[in-house]
Formats: structure tokens, sequence, C-alpha cells
């Protein structure tokens, strides 16, 4: 397969707390801050209720990476679903890049409400990377 | 059976249609697994656009719905009504965005099509497994809290006990009315402060439906909209409230002087006080920290003065347990303390004053009784107002304070009228704002008074004379940017117009109520235009200058904004309450109590007898806190269950086609149309 | 401070010493009843027994080095709910940590039990296990195993021409359960000779002083005690060499996926396993009784879809689910029909995953398992050290 940088389109999903993180996507479109095409969004109501599941399925189903983003710590809708994602970032980074899933395919970031422009930034130095890093192995992998 | 879905995708003028070939996007819909029917249309959210899904899910007996178009943060409401009017539950609904992270954002027509597609794929594939839930309807506390006793929380309470509810007041200082209690005259109208804002605050202590707790301060909070238990805490005054009169014997025989926080350190108060004489409740407070008996043991000068006996030294703390269904948040602001921009010499220079200084000069009641007059008692014979100190400064505060030119516009004529037309009075600013009603009338009657605007941010401000005239004034270097050249103006007096900024223990308090703040770290509210005085947790409402700089006219239309939320909530009795709570399957669950160990509400209990969690759903929030951890998926959100997230995530990865062609369907369907009509 | 009790050993018979010290246990007031393992009638199989009557303890025959289930799971079934009085479970040191582990997840109780575990050598795979019975009977087995595995008091892993341990026993670095009450002590002296009865906790120490069991001469403690180490030295080296092999043989989705090719879902691993502790599998739920056009959906998207689906996704889930608990004991590898490497995959990670949340399974009952927890202030580097 052809791994060069520029033919290469990843598709990233993005797990995101329906009160930070997408409300900032939705203020980075109302100021339409171009970004990258390669992100979608899966509104959660919490990080806090990502199942690492979640991750490994869309990681298993060919997304090139994963993307959770939440409240800033303090600012948890629901006082402190965040860093319980946190945690279960933390175990995931630390299991699937034994298994050739590179640690960049899942980020964890904290996107406050009003951060517009900090969302498109990520979203587009995201997709940067991960063109960089090629496409993930499990798309190439028949079982999963 | 399969589920007939109906896809409708938004041109929202050419918002969407402009980025997006909805078109194509619609064909594409048309052949996913499940689709019945996919529509294409200049404006879902309109009454013909609503009336199209009504009629479809009518006619086609639609099991589903779908709408691309804008954020499901502006319209999901829109379209779940219209499904519910059509008979079908709203929770059988799923809404993608396709206008905010999609048509906007991207750049390029084919790239955007394609997301807007794999959005639409995903939307499909995941309302499949949606169920039919049923929103709860809880009680309302008709009770309603105000925190914060400036003009905001003012006004607010005022208004909720004119509608016949109770109140509960907190203010965290011995009296209310905020900052404007501190002001002299206010812009544009120059009617004085307190006249308009005594009568108000004396109404609070008459209004038997207002219980104001001064001296207070919320330390709790748990609960759900409609019905918060709010603890709060009250400080001892040392005072007895109900003995004393408020007669000032005390105030005046107490040896003790300190600095005053309301007079903004320029005059003093004793140990024992209140902000001024017309201070609501007019009761003194006793200053620990400064008071000699707390100090040293003895003292006790204002218990021998005074005649009702109404000194208390062993008054302790108390806490108050409140029941309300909501709470309006009107903490109002502090302002930038400008010692540290050193340039500008405030703490340094006696005659550099902030604008709440020069304010409290002006005041009748101040302590100069409301003289215009330097430290050495003379009147200046010229004054500088800078505007913008740490305002619209990347340094500190990028915003506008939106009040400072206006009330730069009022100093510009008090100086005038008090001292004197002789004056000479500049103005350093960068834009004059003068937006409000009346506004731009009054910044024409002050040029026309002989005050002199200079286009420039002061560079310095020093006492460093460079000519004879300079000699024991204050210089302020400044390019005037209308005419690209550097000014050195000596003058007597320098009032700083300092930056309105969030309260410094905002994150705490937020914490406390549950809500969040902006990038300016003002409190945040749900929605910029549409929802400025609501939060995103239900019942918790914003007044005043807590949400962002505000003038009076403002913070008062803002309060009055959140007493007539709050009453609505409050009138009806009762509110709708999200089923998308947490359920725990008791065919599943194997009892391993991590889930009530993490949430956040206490609203998982452990029942022994079937060794099993159970959810109290009166308390979940939904936060998923649960689900996100329990491996056997017996924890589950409703609306966000296991199969519905997978099949999102599916959906936005491979895209289901169904097996039987889309012409084939659409003949189905189209005769079956005919038919019925 | 701990004693260490002796126990005469009799007829170069380990095994009747400790049936004597159980048949003391016995008939302690406190005890209700021995859950340990036994010879099953006709000496086919040892399994766990729930002893009350001491005649029955005859077969009892802790051991035996076979392991054909962890019994933690058992024990906390039998420890849930009202107290049915005190249970002295004899253990291996891999099922008390798996059963401290199980505690946590209120899947059984520490208070009405009295865990004593046995300094542990190993135990042949279940096949190995049989094989030798088969050929030697039982009884034999047992006999002779300590013998060979722990000439001289000092554990050596591989005599020449013994069939080699279970590889989670050889890789094994807790012979000593930390958080059992006591410890039966084999290491460091002969057990045809001498054995010894180590308390560990007030609670051990106590039945200990019941049961008026003398003290040791000195120096058998520290007998004990370096012996162990030499063999914990020794069981570390080997399982380091086999993370490494798992490491080289995983890293990659392709070479996982090869790793497990043998796996045909029949989830025996986890149902095996003592700390998976969910009543119904995620993986047997509707989450993922997919539609026929699903699998016909991925088939067209990669050409070709390994059927059973969802192998690595099943493992890599459990591997989340499970690996902050894992206590190695190997049953997962027990259990598999296909050979399936499943004990080093998940001790490996395990390893690590334990590190970073400077946790380890079984330990003390004490400490929370790392997912039920959090704090606002840890891990910044998960999000690039932003506030």
């Amino acid at each position: 397969m052809d791994r060069t940088e520029t033919d290469f389109e990843p598709t990233i999903v993005a797990m995101v707390c329906n009160w930070c993180t997408y409300t900032a996507a939705d203020l980075a479109g109302t100021a339409r801050m171009i970004q990258s095409p390669n992100v979608r969004l899966i509104r959660m109501m919490c990080t806090g209720m990502v199942d690492p599941k979640y991750v490994i399925k869309a990681l298993l189903s060919g997304a090139d990476a994963v993307l959770i983003s939440g409240c800033h710590p303090g600012d948890c809708h629901y006082i402190n679903g965040n860093y319980k994602a946190r945690r279960r970032v933390k175990l995931l980074q630390e299991i699937l890049p034994r298994f050739g899933i590179e640690q960049e395919r899942l980020k964890l970031t904290w996107i406050g409400a009003s951060d517009g422009n900090e969302f498109a930034a990520t979203i587009n130095e995201l997709t940067k990377r991960i063109k960089e890093l090629g496409p993930s192995a499990a798309k190439s992998t028949m079982v999963i | 059976m399969a589920n007939r879905i109906g896809v409708y995708v938004c041109h929202c003028g050419t918002n969407i249609a402009g980025k997006v070939d909805v078109e194509t996007v619609a064909t594409y819909a048309s052949g996913l697994k499940n689709v019945a029917v996919a529509r294409d249309y200049k404006f879902m959210c309109s009454d013909p656009g609503q009336e199209t899904i009504i009629r479809d899910i009518r006619k086609l007996g639609l099991t589903r719905v779908v709408v691309a178009s804008c954020s499901p943060r502006l319209h999901e409401k829109t379209f779940q009504n219209a499904c519910l009017r059509a008979g079908l539950n709203p929770f059988l609904f799923q809404m993608t965005c396709i206008r905010e992270h999609c048509s906007w954002v991207i750049e390029d027509r084919d790239e955007a099509t394609k997301k807007a597609e794999h959005l639409v794929a995903a939307a499909v594939n995941r309302v499949n497994h949606h169920q039919e839930l049923y929103s709860r309807k809880e009680k309302v506390h008709p009770d309603v809290m105000v925190v914060g006793a400036g003009i905001a929380g003012i006004q607010a309470a005022l208004d909720i006990s004119k509608a016949g509810f109770n109140v509960h007041l907190v203010e965290r200082g011995p009296s209310i009315g905020g900052h404007m209690a501190q002001f002299d005259k206010t812009f544009p109208t120059l009617d004085c402060a307190a006249c308009i804002s005594t009568p108000k605050m004396v109404a609070v202590s008459q209004e038997r439906r207002i219980n104001l707790l001064t001296y207070s301060e919320v330390e709790k909070v748990t609960g759900f909209v409609g019905n918060y238990t709010v603890t709060v805490k009250r400080k001892p005054r040392y005072v007895n409230e109900n003995l004393c009169t408020g007669c000032g014997l005390c105030m005046e025989k107490c040896p003790k002087k300190v600095p005053s926080e309301f007079d903004e350190g320029i005059g003093k108060r004793k140990a024992i006080y209140r902000n001024s004489p017309q201070s609501v409740p007019n009761k003194p407070v006793i200053d620990v920290e400064n008071c000699t008996f707390f100090r040293k043991g003895k003292c006790r000068v204002c218990e021998k003065n005074c005649p009702s006996g109404a000194i208390d030294f062993t008054q302790q703390e108390t806490e108050l347990v409140l029941d309300v269904g909501s709470i309006i948040l009107a903490t109002g602001f502090d302002t930038l303390d400008p010692t540290p921009l050193i340039t500008y010499g405030f703490g340094r220079y006696p005659e550099v004053y902030t604008g709440l200084q020069f304010e409290r000069i002006n005041n009748a009641v101040g302590p100069t009784g409301g003289k215009i007059v330097m430290k050495n008692g003379k009147a200046p014979d010229s004054v500088a107002i800078v505007h913008c100190v740490g305002s619209r400064d990347v340094n500190h505060h990028p915003y506008c304070s939106r009040v400072c030119c206006m009330y730069a516009l009022k100093y510009d004529h008090l100086i005038k009228d008090k001292i004197g037309h002789h004056v000479k009075v500049y103005n350093f600013y960068i834009d004059m704002r003068c937006f409000g009603k009346g506004y731009e009338e009054f910044y024409r009657r002050v040029q026309e008074e002989g005050v002199t605007f200079v286009r420039g941010r002061p560079a310095e401000i020093t006492d460093q004379a460079k000519t004879p005239q300079e000699e024991g004034k204050l210089v302020v270097v400044c390019e005037d940017t209308l005419l690209g050249r550097t000014l050195r103006v000596p003058v007597d007096m320098v009032v700083l117009c300092t930056a309105m900024e969030p309260r410094k223990d905002t994150a705490q308090v937020a914490r406390v109520f549950g809500v969040s703040q902006g990038t300016d770290k003002f409190f945040l509210e749900e929605h910029p235009k549409l929802g400025p005085v609501s939060t995103a947790t239900d019942g918790i409402f914003l007044a005043g200058a807590c949400q962002g700089p505000k003038d009076i006219p403002d913070a008062v239309s803002h309060a009055a904004g959140a007493a007539c939320q709050a009453l609505a909530m409050a009138a009806r009795g009762e509110v709708t309450i999200s089923p998308t709570t947490s359920w725990i399957n008791p065919d599943i669950c194997v009892g391993c109590r991590i889930c009530v160990g993490l949430c956040p509400y206490s609203a998982i209990e452990f029942d022994e007898r079937r060794h099993i969690a159970v959810v109290n759903e009166a308390m979940c929030k939904g936060c998923g806190s649960c689900a996100g951890y329990c491996p056997s998926g017996a924890a589950q959100i409703r609306h966000f269950t296991e199969k519905a997230v997978f099949a999102e995530i599916e959906g936005l990865l491979d895209p289901l086609h169904r097996i039987i062609p889309a012409a084939v369907v659409d003949d189905l369907w189209s005769s079956k149309m005919k038919q019925e009509a | 401070m701990a004693t260490t009790a002796k126990i005469i050993v009799n007829d170069a018979d380990p095994a009747l010493a400790v049936r004597e010290v159980l048949r003391k246990l016995l008939a302690d007031q406190a005890i209700a009843a021995i859950l340990v393992q036994r010879h099953t009638p006709g000496g086919g199989a040892v399994m766990p027994a729930l002893i009350v009557d001491p005649e029955l303890l005859n077969e009892a025959d802790p051991l035996a080095p076979a392991f054909p289930l962890n019994s933690a799971r058992l024990l906390g079934r039998l420890t849930r709910g009202q107290s049915q009085g005190m249970i002295a479970a004899v253990m291996r040191p891999c099922e008390i940590r798996a059963f401290v582990e199980l505690a946590k997840l209120n899947q059984g109780s520490l208070d009405n039990v009295l865990l004593i575990g046995i300094d542990c050598p190993g135990a042949f795979t279940n096949r190995d296990y049989h094989a030798y019975c088969a050929a030697y009977g039982a009884q034999q087995v047992s006999r002779e195993f300590l013998k060979a595995y722990l000439p001289g008091g000092v554990q050596v892993p591989e005599v020449e021409g013994a069939m080699p341990l279970a590889r989670a026993c050889r890789a094994c670095e807790h012979p000593v359960a930390q958080a059992a009450d006591c410890m039966i002590g084999l290491f460091g002296a002969d057990p045809g000779k001498l054995i010894t009865l180590v308390s560990q906790t007030a609670k051990g120490q106590a039945v200990i002083s019941r049961m008026g069991l003398p003290e040791v001469e000195t120096g058998t403690a520290d007998n004990r005690i370096s012996a162990l180490s030499v063999a914990v030295t020794d069981r570390v080296r080997y399982r380091d060499a086999m993370f490494k092999e798992t490491q080289a043989a995983t890293d990659s989705l392709e070479k996982l996926g090869e790793y497990l090719s043998g796996c045909v879902n029949c989830y025996n691993c986890r149902v095996a396993c003592p700390v998976c502790y969910c009543r119904e599998c995620v993986f047997v739920t509707d989450v993922f009784d997919h539609d026929p056009w699903q699998f016909m959906s991925w088939a067209k998207k990669k050409g070709a879809l390994k059927l059973p689906s969802d192998t690595l996704f099943f493992h890599l889930t459990r591997l989340a689910h499970m690996s902050t608990a894992c206590i190695g004991c190997g049953q997962c590898s027990n259990a598999c029909p296909n050979d399936v490497p499943v004990m080093e995959l998940f001790r490996m990670t395990a390893a690590g995953v334990q590190d970073v949340f400077t946790y380890q399974a079984g330990r003390s009952p004490e400490e929370p398992p790392p997912l039920s927890v959090f704090q606002e202030h840890e891990f910044a580097e998960v999000t690039g050290h932003m506030e």
C-alpha cells in the first residue's frame, strides 16, 4: 500500500462532550474556522461515558485515530467525568501501542465551550500528525 | 420488522447548500439501509419543512427520522417536537450537524459533501437503535434563590417577589447594593446613584417575600432542576440584628480605624462599621481581623456604648439549609488592580486614582464629602482620564469593559461642573464607544463642554519634569495617533478607567453551582445570543456583570430576564426531566459496586438483597460515569447505549447500504402513496 | 512480629503433616469449614472441596501439583452475603491474590475467611498432570513432586528429566501471597522432615497460637526467605524472557492476529479467568449479536473477514477490562482448547498496566482498583500537560 503523506486522507473519529468540545466545534463553525474534513464528531454527554470499548471499536473498524475531548479540569459539567476519562485513556495508551497501534492514534484533550480556535487548531494538527503517521494497521487486517 | 427511516437534508438557504451538494447527500441517504425516504429542502426548520416530516411520518409510516442540518444545540427540540406532533416518539429522532461541523468549515465542495454523507450515514445507522423514551415530570419548588445583592440581584429578587414568589437573597457582604452603592452619579442622565438605588434597597428589606441573608455565602448545592438544596453559611456579625437600632454610636466610639473597602481605601472606617448611612440592613458588623477585642482580648468599647445591648461577641457561624427550585447567580464583578501596570504609577504617585476611587471622591457621603480635591485638599487644575486600563489589552483582558467610555464622560462633566470650566480635562482613549440610549448625545454634550480628547493609549505617567511647566505635575506621555505626534501632558490628577473583570473566586463559585466559565473567565451563558441568561445547568440562571461587563441598564434588563426564567419555572410548577438517564440491567449487573463509587451524584444505590446496583433516576443526570466503567455493559445510558454508539461509529466508517436496490423500494412506496392519495 | 511455627513431617510425607494441621484447624471452634483441594474418588483429579467432616480430610492434598481451576471465584460464592461461619481456605498464592481482587469488586468477603497460602513451587498444566497421574498414580505424583521440585529444600525450577511446570508458574514472581493470613512454608527446608506455618496477619497469628504449635529454631525462617528470594530471581528472569518473546510475537496487529489465530471465540479463557467477574460477558450480550448484513458489509470492506469475528476486539477489550486485575495464574491458557498462549499476552500487558497505575493485583485489600478511583492532578502527560 502506498503510504505517502499526500494521497492518504485519514478518518478520525472524535468522541466529544456535549457541553464543552461539541459547543466549541459549533463555535468554530459559526466563526467559519476552516478545518480538515477528516474528523467526524460523535456527540457524547460527557467524556466520562466513553467506554474503552468505543475506542477499540473505532480503531478496529478503520478509524486512523480517535480523539476524545471534554471540559478542562474543574469545568466538567458532571463534576469529574473528565478525570475518569483520563484514567481510561491512560489505560488504553498503555495497552494499544504494544500491539502496533501507535499511542498518537488515541488523543485526549480538553477544549472548553468557548475555545473555538483551539478546536479548529486541534483538528488540523491531529489530522496533519496522522497523515504523517500513515494509515492505521487495523485497516488492512481481516481479523477484527 | 425493519425500521422505516426518513432522512431530511437541509440547505439552510446557502449556508449548507453553498458548500455541500445536498441533493447528492439525499440521494446517497436514500440508498442506505432501512431508509424509506430521503429529501432535501431549503429550510427544514421552517413550517413547510417540519410539515414535510410530519406528512411523511403519517403517510409513509416512518418509524425513525434523521435531520441533517445545523447543530442539534439549535434545532434538536424543533424537530423532536415535529416528530411528537406526528405521533412519533421524539427520541426516535437523530440530528446530525452538517453546517457548523461541515459546510462552514470545509473549503472543498467534494470533501464537504463526502463528510456530510458520512455524518448522515452515522445518524441513520444510529437511529436504528434508538428506543422510545418518555420524559419525566418533576415538581418545581416555588422558591428562588438569588446569589449576590448588587443592582442585578436586587432587581431579580424584587421582580420575583412582585410576582408572588418567595426569594432567598444571599449577599456575601454586610450590606446590599453592590458597586452601584459606591457610585455618585450615573451616566448619561446624571441622576444620583443613591437616589435611584436606595429605594430598591429599602424595598428589598421591606418585602416580606424576600428573605435577605447578608454576610452569608453559599457553601453547597445539591439536587437538580426544580429541586435544589442549598447550604448557606451565615457569618457572625457580632451584632444582634434584632436588637440593633442602627444608631451608630458603636462606630463613633470604636477606637480602631482601618482603610475602608467601600471607599476603595481612600477613606477610613472603624473596626465595627457599615458601608454608609444608607446601608441596608443598616446594622454594623464587627471586623474580626481588626477588632481590638478579638485581637487582644480587651476593649469592648462598642459593647459598653451600645444603648440597646446589641453587641454579642459570642455569636457563632451558623448553617442554613434551603430548598429552592432555581437559582440566579448575580455575583457581579471585580475591578482590575492597576498596580501591576507599573508605567501608570498607581500606588506610586498619590494623585493617580482608579475609577472607583474617583467615584468615592465624588460621592456626597464619600471621604471628601463629594468635593473633587487632591490629597493636599486643593482642587486640581487639570485632570487626565485614561481609558481602557487593562481592557482591550492582550496582556490583560482582550475584551472591552463597555462602561469606561461612558463613566469617563461622566467624570469629564462632573469635574467641569463641580470645580469649574477652567479645569483642563484630557481623555486618552482608543475608540469612543457610546452605543447606548442617550450615550452619543451625552458624548456630544461633554465635547461641547470643552473637554479634550486625545486618541492614544498613554505610554507612561511620570513625575520627571522636562520643562518648568511640568514641575510638580504628573506628565502623561502619549502618542496622539490622529496627529502622529508624541505629547507630554502635565496634569494634577490622573484617573485610570480600570477594567471590569471576573470575581477572583469565580472558578470556585462556578464549581459550587456547577456552571462553566468562558474564555474571559466570566460565567458562561447557555448561548451567546439566544440563551444569555440561562446556563448549561438547568435551573441556574445568570444576572448582571457576572456574565460579562455590563452597565446598569444592561445589568437590570439581564436580571429581569433571569427573574422571568426563574418565574416561568416556578409558575408552571413542574419541569420536564430528560429520560436519558442511566439504567442498570438487573440481569447482567454482578454487584461490584464500582459504579456506586464513581457516580458524582450519589444516584446509584446498592440493593443488598438482590446484590445489584440500582439507579435513582431522579438524581441521575446521565453523565455515564457508570456506563463508561461497567465492563459487562449492565450500566448503560439511555439514548447512548452501546449498540447505538457502535452503530454510529460504524456508520462514520463503513456506511451500510441496503441490499435491495433503492429503485425497487421507491417504486413500492410511490405505488403505496398513490393508493393513499 | 510474625510467628513461624514448626510442623514436624513424619514418614517423609508433608501432605500428611498438612492434613494434621487442617484437622487441628477444623477442631478449632472458630472454623466452620475448610476449603482445600482434594483427590476426587478414583484419583483421577484434584478439585477443591468444602470439608466440614475431619474424616474426609484424608484425601485433601493441597500439595498436589495440579491446578485445575482457580478457586477464588468459588470462595467468593461461599463468602457472599450472610456469614455461614469462618472458612479456612487453603489456596495457592495466585488464588489468594485473585480472591483479594474479587473482594474489592464485592464478589466475596474477607470477613469470614482465613486465608492459608502455600509456598508455591508451581504446578503442571492440566494435560501434563493427567499424563503424570496416569503413569504414576496421583498420590505418588504428589509425594515425588516436592522431592523433585524442592530438592534439598531449595526450589529448582527445572530438574533434568522432570516435566516442565506450567509457564505461568515458572514466570510467577509471587510464590507467597502477601494478603494471606498465614502461609504454609515449604521453601528453605526439607519438606520431607519439616514444614512451617507462618503468620502474616493478626488473624493468622491468633489461629496459630490457638493451635499451640511450637516455634521453629532460629535460622529456619531466614532459610525460607533466602530460598524464596532465589526462586523469585529465577522466575523473574524467566518472566522477562517470556515478556520479550511475547512482545516480539505481538507487536503489530497483524502479528497479534496470527498469535490469536487458533482462537475460536469460545471465551473459555474468560470463563476460567478468576478475576473476569462479570455475570455475563458483554461479548455474549446482544451488543455483539450482529446482523447478517453487518458481516457482509465488513467482508466487503476488507475483502475477507475472519470468522468468527471480533476476536481481536474480544481480546483487546478483555485486556482493557481485566489487565489491572490480572494475577497471572495462567488458567486462561489452561482453559484454551487450541493452545493459544493467552496467559503470556495477559501477563505481559498486565505488568505494564499495573506498573502505570502503581498497582499490584491481589497485593492488598486496601488498594482500590485503578479504574474505580481518580485524582484531580495525575497523568498530566495524557493531555500533553494541558490544564
